[in-house]
């Protein structure tokens, strides 16, 4: 074994391997690392978070739903009553229609009653008149005969 | 190597594999010449282990930076996979070391020190006849040396005690630098030589200490370099298991040597990790300014 030369290239070969190792290679794959590190480490608090508001999110989904669920049977339920009310007031209305058209079905019967007993009345005086007439086989002046008709009928 | 020369010897083969190809300056100027290696001084190179450490860092470079362009923030795949992994089990090691004092540019080093000294352990993996032989050939063809066994050519750097006490150098002058810059010279100089026993005996204190700094880098170097050269004279010796020409011990060799390299696996990935660990240790107590 002997020393030569050979020992000082070697030394040169390795401050100049060293020296592009730390310049060339060393920072960009440590740098590339590092980041992908964080690249993780970050990825790893969203996929937290995104889970945490997932939680956060079905709770208020929930809610809403219960909130919703409740609304609608609120809804439901005053339709009903507005149904009811429909319904009942509908009833009423038509009762009292019906009541009228009877009032005035009553009326127009009376009011017809009335013509045909005073048609009648009328009817009757004249017989009489005329059959007295013919009993008494005399005229009485018209004038007469018109008064005692019309006081014959108010008798009626 | 075995069946171009007729002559082959178990030493010769031996030492085949553990020399390098050196170019070096000689007292007729800078030359490749295997044949002039031993008139060469401290002024040479070995062309294979520096060659292939340089190559070897390049493909850690270019592997780890084929893996950015598809970083994204997106789930990695195929190399970044590879390459992330590698990061954040070097800055694991970094941060759990580096507790107090921060410094940006030890992630990196480690990062390079773990892969890159990997890589050239890797090396030890690839059959020890191969590349030798191929070199070998390409030199004989192109004339460089009269015949392929003349040439030589070692594969795994780290099998190479000045590629690893290099590295173990600039790990040592890391140390000494952030030492001072963290402690100031004063500091640096009392820790070398204040204790263990005080001021009182400050030679001794300074002998102890200065041994201790002093082991750190060599310790360092010669760990990784005896691990890998220890590995290498096995597979070499097993290779030899080949040359005699004998079916049942050619078969054993081929067994023992799967045996090894299976078992080799863990040495060179625990020997690249603990080079990377030490490297870590030491700076981590050169930026230590609490006072002991």
């Amino acid at each position: 074994m002997n020393i030569n030369a050979t020992l000082l290239g070697q030394t040169l070969a390795f401050v100049l391997f060293v020296a592009i190792c730390w310049r060339y290679v060393w920072p960009p794959i440590i740098a590339i690392m590092e980041e992908r590190e964080k690249r993780i480490s970050d990825g790893l608090e969203a996929a937290k978070k995104a889970n945490d508001s997932l939680e956060e999110a079905k709770l208020n989904y929930e809610a809403e739903l219960d909130k919703a669920k409740s609304e609608s049977a609120d809804i439901v339920e005053k339709a009903n009553q507005r149904a009811s009310q429909i319904i009942s007031e509908a009833k009423t209305k038509a009762e009292a229609e019906a009541e009228k058209i009877i009032a005035s079905a009553n009326k127009n019967l009376e009011a017809e009653i009335n013509k045909t007993k005073e048609a009648l009345r009328k009817d009757v005086s004249e017989i009489i008149v005329s059959t007295t007439e013919k009993i008494l086989g005399d005229e009485i002046s018209q004038e007469k005969h018109e008064k005692i008709i019309s006081e014959a009928a108010q008798k009626i | 190597m075995a069946t171009e020369s007729s002559e082959i010897t178990t030493t010769g083969y031996i030492e085949h594999h553990l020399t390098n190809l050196i170019c070096g300056k000689t007292e007729k100027g800078w030359t490749c010449d295997p044949y002039m290696a031993d008139q060469m001084g401290f002024w040479s190179f070995h062309v294979d282990s520096l060659g292939w450490s340089v190559f070897l860092g390049l493909v850690f470079i270019g592997l780890f930076r084929m893996g950015i362009p598809k970083l994204s923030t997106e789930a990695p795949s195929g190399i970044q996979n590879f390459v992330e992994m590698c990061v954040e089990f070097v800055n694991e090691n970094v941060q759990s070391i580096f507790t107090s004092a921060k410094n940006p540019i030890i992630g990196p080093m480690a990062l390079t020190v773990l892969v890159w000294v990997f890589l050239m352990n890797l090396m030890d993996l690839v059959p020890v006849d191969y590349l030798p032989t191929l070199a070998g050939n390409i030199a004989a063809f192109t004339g460089l040396v009269e015949e392929p066994g003349d040439a030589y050519f070692k594969v795994v750097p780290t099998t190479d005690p000045n590629i690893t006490l290099g590295m173990a150098l600039a790990v040592f002058v890391l140390i000494i630098f952030y030492s001072i810059k963290m402690k100031g010279l004063k500091g640096f100089v009392a820790e070398l030589t204040l204790h263990p026993f005080g001021k009182y005996l400050i030679p001794v204190n300074f002998v102890l200490e200065f041994v201790n700094l002093i082991a750190k880098p060599i310790s360092l170097g010669l760990r990784l370099f005896g691990n890998l050269y220890a590995g290498e004279m096995i597979f070499i010796l097993i290779a030899l298991m080949l040359v005699f020409n004998s079916i049942a011990i050619g078969l054993l060799g081929v067994g023992l040597h799967i045996i090894w390299a299976l078992f080799h696996i863990l040495i060179l990935a625990l020997q690249a990790f603990i080079f990377m660990v030490l490297t870590i240790v030491y700076l981590a107590m050169a930026h230590e300014t609490e006072d002991h």
